[in-house]
């Protein structure tokens, strides 16, 4: 039912939109908001509370409260009141059992029990202990809010866009347009953000209106996230000004919470916004002029104002709403009792101050207006208007009316002042405390309408000045925000080889190696890839090895200071094997050197250390200055691992270059023009054949890697070439090491040159050699047929004494293989330990050496 | 975290184009005792105050460089590079390895 | 030896592929989220690949590097610089070391697109785009941005995350479309 057509309504009443409420059809006008249709439509109660289910009607029209949240269109929470209507949207109630109307989990209100008090989860629920789940999933289903559609995510899709201002005004009030307008008038670059689509832009000239939209936070770096739906706009402003306004707080009195209670701007929204006759007949609490205003609202909408009440002028000791269903049919107040079924109350203004104290503002309870308002603003950050406290008038009610009844303090949270009372004796005397106790301020308002009622009753009942209370933390988001925009888009920097649709179309699987995709094997039977390096050819994309150029008449001894072993005394064309270890002796990471000629050297990583070691070079570069320079060529390069005996006669094929056994001996490395491609060969063994390492430039990734599989080489992926290096007892770092481990720990002691100078780790070598190491990393053999998996534990007399990093079956040796760290009292050559699978130990033998081919004479033939 | 960090190349940036590594250490001299390595190696001062830490411009220029920061208010007083008159002077130490740039939840 | 197993130009014809090709070729199909991954067709002309482009990276005093008709010299930081090169890129390196810095072919490093529009390079950055040329944060990884006239950007960025790259600037473009 609408009332006659007024100037100044937002509605259109010559376009009609349906849409639809669970099951039924309804409609409104353009211009309306899903919450002033539904209501037209003679809906009253709109949700059902969080913890009694009691039913819960429009309360403040402006999205600031819990009692209108709904589901539209798949999206919970939403708040209807200030949602525009669409045409078709699809409503639904939310936190019902049933219907709206009668939900059943309304028990909860009349028998109490155990969902009564405050904190009763943290009591009542906890025993017996093996019925938490049952609980649980009963308290899922009782308290919470909405549902997440779990395919939402899916269906809308999320912005995130970067935006600069000079000047950032939130708020479109009257001071926040001003405030715009002025600083519109010094230049460019002001935007105004204002929750609601009523502005009138045309009043705003050179003013970039964003609206509606919300401010969630302030941000260090002035960064301020606007919620514009689906896009999310990353502010960064030179200057913010705040002009939020105030928001209209609850009184606090028995049944304030029952369904046609409403705040005096709900009324005037209703009457003048939508054509609403909020009630038939009112009484009217007032606390300020906005109480007075509403009566006269009232009168002229044609309500019955049956009785209104200064309560600046005519204090009341005792207000209570009486109830029918859950809905207002009178008050008392004091001794009266006056009929009604709409109930105008509020206890003043308080200034909206969130966006500020999140920002690092400070917030102080002031005398003078009673309320709590911003006293300092952060850097860059200033505020405008009513949300200072200017143009406020004292308001003083009542912390907490007289009556029988429930009498709510928090609307979203369900929390009485019963429960705030009891939190104060039971010792929560501070309201940082009772916030967390009761989870007053923690709901969907977060504090906006339930702050100032708290602080006043605490001051009451502990019997201080509310100056003395402080406040509880704001935290952003200022206004609830789908999780789905602040996640934006979901693409993840993922790093390919050149090569890497060429493994698609070979039928790799293809997995992630740190942030690269890697092949995995390119069918089922990775043992069949292993055969092939050992009997024939293999090929390997090795593009993601980490590699560096270091160049400089220093480059030299910037290599010899970084890694423990030798490299000045290297010939050109020379490579050797390097491991990095920190300061504290730790390896970090290894790879290969090669020496290309005086002052150039070709540094590899692991295939996730690039970035590491790039930077670990640069910085000790940085600090001790030498005249070398360090280029990251990791993505320059394609790599190909050629390797099984036929590789080089399978390079002779390729080149015409010399790459006999006597021009490209083992550990050489040279340029080669291979397929009219030049490439850095490095003669290198990981994988236990004879190989080369082909680096070459990565475009050229495809030409070359057809070439060689057109002449034999049967491509295999990460999951043989694991295979195979563990036949070799090659370790990996990061899989057979970790952060602990050391050189001598891990079988390296050959490796550092303690008679140089200085290098980084080398203190700790020196007095890790003093000490006897707890455990070493060997290999090992099963005595049977079984494969440990990776962190299989070690077991010794019955307890555990180590760790498998690595197992794997190997077809060459004839073995269960693997690599683990035992105690080192028990790493001698052939010593029994049992590893753990499974609940069962199995037998294995430390194994020293490589299990296959020992000598090195493959890879070195 | 998003407040602006001035790379001494690049001037203010957003802090998500940096990788941290954290407050200085000073690196012992030769043989020094177990105790004096691993304080150098684990101990950290860890300030509610101004600190001078490592920072480098990883997703921008490349560069590293020295802050002063204020750790409570996140202010940046001062960057300066590492000459290594002054990595001599105050006996610089490694920074922990791999730290990455805090990028990029947000860009 | 020398740097040669650097540079693409090095190559025989017909050798070479850029790292972007391939994605822009097969977004139709690996954009799930495009309503119409054929909307992808067009925009695809929207965008231009650079790989194939010359660049030189270049370390030392940048002050000494004049850069030739045709060249572009992006400054990263007084020792660091990108030199955009017309003509082999292999020759402009050995030219710039007798400048007296050191000089690195990075054609096959560096994936370049150009693309068109100022909201769609606010959607993918929040570098300054009246400061650019600049190095920063891009599509969530590093890269240099240029502007040139109007609304015409290029980025360059590394090769192995083209791939990446490429989709998350389609994915933005199709999000501004489809507004
Ligand atoms: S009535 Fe909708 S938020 Fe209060
Ligand atoms: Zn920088």
């Amino acid at each position: 039912m609408r009332l006659p057509a007024q100037t100044g309504e937002r509605i259109d009443r010559s376009t009609e939109l349906s849409f639809r409420l669970g099951p039924w059809d309804v409609s409104g006008y353009a211009g309306d908001t899903i919450g002033s249709a539904l209501f037209a439509g003679g809906r009253r109660v709109f949700s059902r509370s969080f913890k009694y289910h009691r039913p819960r009607g429009l309360l403040c029209c402006a999205g600031h409260c819990p009692n209108c949240l709904m589901t539209v269109d798949g999206v919970p929470n939403v708040r209807v009141c200030v949602e525009p209507l669409r045409e078709g949207a699809v409503v639904e109630p939310q936190n019902v059992l049933g219907k709206l109307d009668f939900d059943l989990l309304r028990v909860v209100d009349k028998v109490g029990g155990p969902f009564t008090p405050v904190g009763f989860y943290y009591r009542t629920m906890i025993r017996p202990r093996r019925m938490w789940p049952l609980y649980e999933k009963f308290l899922r289903n009782v308290a919470g809010l909405g549902k997440l559609d779990e395919h939402a995510g899916h269906t809308r899709r999320y912005d995130v866009e970067h935006k600069k201002a000079r000047v950032l005004v939130v708020g479109g009030g009257r001071a926040g347009r001003a405030a715009a307008l002025e600083a519109a008038s010094q230049g460019p670059g002001v935007v105004l953000v204002d929750e609601s689509d009523r502005l009138l832009r045309s009043e705003l000239a050179g003013v970039e209106v964003l609206a509606p939209a919300r401010a969630l936070g302030i941000w260090e770096g002035n960064l301020v996230p606007v919620d514009c739906g689906t896009v999310l706009y990353r502010f960064r402003a030179e200057r913010v000004v705040v002009a939020t306004g105030t928001i209209e707080q609850p009184l606090v009195f028995p049944g304030n919470d029952l369904v046609g209670t409403m705040f005096p701007r709900a009324v005037r929204r209703l009457i003048r916004d939508f054509s609403l006759q909020p009630g038939q007949r009112a009484v009217v609490l007032a606390t300020d002029e906005r109480g007075l205003e509403a009566a006269d609202d009232l009168g002229e909408a044609g309500v019955a104002v049956e009785r209104v009440v200064d309560l600046r002028e005519s204090p009341l000791r005792r207000i209570e709403a009486q109830a029918r269903a859950g809905r207002v049919r009178g008050v008392l107040l004091d001794d009266d009792v006056v009929e009604c079924d709409l109930l105008v109350a509020s206890g003043g203004r308080q200034p909206a101050y969130s966006l500020l104290a999140q920002a690092g503002g400070l917030v102080e309870f002031d005398p003078d207006l009673g309320v709590l308002v911003p006293t300092e603003h952060p850097p860059g950050v200033e505020a405008v208007g009513s949300v200072t406290g200017e143009g406020l008038e004292k308001v003083d009610p009542l912390p907490s009316y007289h009556g029988r009844g429930k009498c709510f303090v928090c609307v979203c949270e369900d929390v009485t002042t019963k429960d705030v009372k009891r939190a104060i004796t039971e010792g929560f005397d501070s309201i940082e405390l009772a916030k967390r106790y009761t989870t007053v301020t923690m709901g969907p308002c977060q504090g906006k309408l339930c702050q100032l009622p708290s602080v006043r009753l605490y001051a009451q009942e502990r019997r201080v000045y509310e100056t003395d209370i402080g406040s509880t933390t704001a935290r952003p988001p200022w206004a609830p925000v789908e999780l789905g925009l602040l996640a934006g888009r979901h693409l993840e920097p993922t790093r390919r080889t050149s090569l890497h649709f060429r493994h698609e179309e070979t039928g790799a699987r293809m997995m992630w190696a740190g942030p690269w995709r890697r092949p995995y094997a390119y069918s089922d039977y990775p043992e069949q890839e292993v055969r092939a390096v050992h009997e024939s050819l293999g090929v390997i994309d090795v593009s993601t090895l980490g590699k560096l150029l270091v160049e400089g008449p220093e480059a030299a001894a910037l290599l010899e200071r970084l890694y423990p072993n030798r490299f000045g005394d290297m010939k050109p064309g020379r490579i050797r094997y390097g491991v990095l270890t920190t300061d504290g002796g730790r390896i970090m990471d290894d790879g290969t050197v090669a020496r290309l000629s005086d002052d150039l050297y070709y540094v590899t990583t692991t295939s996730t250390g690039s970035d590491a070691v790039t930077a670990w070079f640069e910085w000790w570069n940085a600090v001790w200055g030498y005249d070398a320079d360090i280029v990251n060529v990791t993505g320059a390069l394609a790599a190909l691992n050629l390797a099984g005996p036929r590789a080089r006669e399978a390079l002779e094929r390729l080149t015409e270059d010399d790459v006999s056994a006597e021009a490209l001996k083992y550990l050489d490395a040279r340029e080669v023009e291979v397929v009219g491609v030049p490439c850095l060969t490095l003669r290198i063994g990981f994988v236990g054949e004879l190989g080369y390492e082909l680096h070459f430039p990565s475009p050229a990734g495809e030409h070359v890697w057809d070439r060689l599989v057109a002449e034999g080489a049967v491509p295999f992926g990460l999951e043989p070439q694991r295979v195979l290096r563990l036949e070799k007892g090659h370790v990996i770092v990061g899989q057979d090491t970790d952060s602990e481990s050391n050189l001598l720990s891990a079988g390296m002691s050959w490796l550092p040159k303690l008679d140089k100078d200085d290098f980084v780790g080398k203190s700790a070598v020196e007095l890790f050699a003093e000490r006897e190491e707890r455990e070493l990393l060997v290999g090992f053999r099963m005595e049977e047929n079984v494969v440990p998996p990776e962190g299989a534990q070690v077991v010794i007399e019955g307890y555990p004494a180590g760790r498998v990093t690595s197992a794997r079956r190997s077809d060459e040796v004839g073995a269960i293989i693997g690599l683990a760290w035992v105690p080192s009292d028990r790493a001698e050559d052939g010593t029994r330990f049992e590893i753990r699978v499974e609940r069962q130990l199995r037998g294995a033998r430390v194994t020293h050496g490589a299990f296959f081919d020992p000598a090195g004479e493959r890879m070195r033939s | 975290m998003s407040f602006y960090l001035p790379c001494p190349y690049c001037g203010p940036r957003p802090v998500d184009e940096y990788a941290y590594f954290g407050e200085v250490t000073h690196r012992p001299g030769p043989s020094p005792s177990m105790r004096e390595l691993t304080d150098y190696v684990y101990f950290r001062d860890n300030v509610a105050g101004v600190q001078r830490e490592w920072w480098q411009h990883r997703l921008g220029c490349g560069e590293w460089f020295l802050a002063d920061r204020d750790t409570r208010t996140n202010e940046v007083l001062d960057v300066l590079l590492p000459s290594p008159e002054r990595v001599r002077e105050e006996r610089l130490g490694s920074p922990p390895v791999g730290a990455e740039p805090m990028a990029s939840e947000v860009t | 030896m020398s740097l040669s197993f650097l540079s693409p130009s090095r190559c025989a014809p017909g050798t070479l592929a850029s790292p972007l090709t391939r994605t822009l070729d097969t977004v139709s199909d690996t954009a799930p989220w495009s309503e119409a991954g054929l909307r992808a067709e067009g925009v695809r002309h929207r965008l231009r690949d650079l790989s194939s482009d010359g660049k030189v990276e270049v370390r030392g005093d940048l002050d000494l590097v004049e850069p030739a008709d045709g060249e572009e010299l992006i400054r990263l930081s007084p020792r660091r610089g990108l030199l955009l090169v017309d003509d082999d890129p292999a020759e402009a390196a050995d030219r710039l070391r007798t400048y007296g810095v050191r000089a690195y072919d990075a054609t096959g490093a560096l994936a370049g697109l150009a693309f068109e529009g100022e909201q769609l390079a606010r959607r993918l950055t929040d570098l300054d785009l009246e400061r650019l040329p600049a190095a920063g944060a891009f599509a969530r990884i590093g890269a240099i941005l240029v502007r040139d006239e109007g609304d015409r950007f290029r980025a360059y960025f590394p090769q192995e995350l083209g791939h990446y790259v490429a989709e998350v600037v389609l994915d933005a473009i199709d999000g501004l479309d489809n507004r």
